[in-house]
């Protein structure tokens, strides 16, 4: 008999896989792409972080069982690799950190703290001492104009300003297509990584009120160290088929500056800014019946 | 760290490569080398290889932390999937009498 499949930590995986077109299955239990001529392509979803399922694929029942058992999220993304919908159990089943993680965005001063460190490690210098998250918030915004003033002209492209119309995917000048894409890559790993972590994607500090805020608080974060410069020189190349292209970039960025195994440490450093005690468990709870397994993967994957 | 397996190589060509690699298994070579050494040892594999197939597969530093080069008829063929190399399998069926009618058709 074979050993139990069990997820592996998300800083020993590849990023990301976009599958274009092809029917997901399981065969001989390995995940296999297999197009209209038969063609099968092995995916090693156990070793990916994110699986992006375009529009021209369909999953098997087998499929999604072989990728939540590894501990693979499957997003289904739309024109352009902009999500839709996710899928899968890669993580996110820790009662402790859930409660952690909304203990720190229900205190307003906890917020403030766990905010002005994202400040700092995204600007790499502290924010302005007395100011809301309102205020914080404004800051950044005007920052993160400049800085994309700043890259596009660096790259020699020209810049509006950041927009999209994300029901119709071609309504954009390619600079924002390309930032679509690398963003939507970034977004993809984060919501892997902040599910493996065992925390919640839709609590966030800075962002709220979408079910992915806390994804967009800690991409923020690298955003403008990977995405936004990958974005932007491929833009200035005018390429032929942009999203591909930034892929493969994305890919380079992602692995030049270590994304992978900084994502979760990341989190936890913005958390513990907030300055509170992670939460005991109640001493009247009862224990699990059957004690949890040792497993190798990050805190929150189902084991 | 590399690897080169071959199938249906000429006894010749699994001596040669025995000199600097050690062969785990029928066929397949393992060593540690660098980019020169490599491409000398794959030049000696496509001198040698004939009518059978070869694989080589490096560490590197790409996202994957390795790369892998092919040589000869194989029925498993590299996969570009936006800049992560995967290797797809071809059927045995249609695809395969098609290749084999090509020429003759002709």
């Amino acid at each position: 008999m074979l050993p139990p499949l069990k997820p592996i930590p998300v800083k020993d995986r590849v990023s990301v896989v976009f599958v274009e077109k092809g029917q997901l299955d399981v065969l001989d239990g390995a995940f296999v792409v297999v197009d209209k001529h038969g063609v099968r392509t092995h995916i090693p979803v156990g070793g990916v972080a994110c699986l992006m399922l375009e529009i021209g694929t369909r999953v098997s029942h087998a499929a999604v069982v072989l990728a939540a058992r590894v501990g693979c999220l499957l997003v289904w993304v739309g024109e352009g690799g902009v999500r839709l919908y996710s899928a899968g159990q890669p993580g996110g089943a820790r009662a402790d950190r859930l409660l952690y993680q909304a203990s720190l965005a229900l205190d307003d001063a906890a917020r403030l703290k766990a905010v002005r460190k994202m400040y700092a490690l995204r600007f790499k210098e502290e924010p302005p001492a007395r100011r809301s998250v309102e205020q914080l918030r404004g800051i950044e915004g005007a920052r993160v104009r400049k800085m994309y003033e700043l890259i596009a002209r660096q790259h020699r492209v020209e810049w509006k300003w950041r927009n999209y119309d994300h029901t119709e995917w071609g309504s954009g000048d390619v600079p924002n297509r390309c930032l679509s894409a690398a963003t939507a890559c970034l977004y993809g790993v984060t919501e892997a990584a902040i599910l493996a972590a065992g925390y919640a994607p839709a609590v966030g500090f800075i962002h709220t009120g979408k079910p992915q805020s806390f994804v967009y608080d800690i991409a923020d974060i690298f955003k403008f160290e990977t995405v936004v410069p990958v974005a932007f020189r491929i833009a200035a190349t005018q390429p032929q088929a942009p999203e591909r292209a930034v892929r493969i970039a994305c890919r380079d960025a992602f692995r030049q500056t270590k994304l992978l195994a900084r994502i979760i440490p990341t989190i936890e450093q913005v958390l513990a800014a907030g300055d509170l005690p992670v939460p005991k468990p109640p001493e009247e709870s009862v224990a699990p019946a059957i004690p949890n397994k040792e497993q190798l993967g990050d805190a929150g994957h189902r084991g | 760290m590399l690897v080169i397996v071959v199938e249906n190589a000429p006894p010749r060509l699994r001596g040669r490569l025995a000199v600097w690699l050690l062969e785990v298994r029928a066929g397949v070579y393992v060593g540690k080398y660098g980019k020169k050494v490599r491409e000398m040892l794959w030049r000696q594999v496509q001198e040698g290889i004939e009518h059978g197939n070869a694989v080589l597969a490096w560490a590197t530093n790409t996202e994957s932390g390795f790369d892998f080069e092919t040589l000869g008829q194989n029925r498993r063929i590299p996969a570009d999937m936006d800049g992560l190399r995967l290797v797809s399998f071809l059927p045995d069926g249609p695809k395969r009498k098609e290749e084999d009618a090509g020429p003759n058709a002709t």
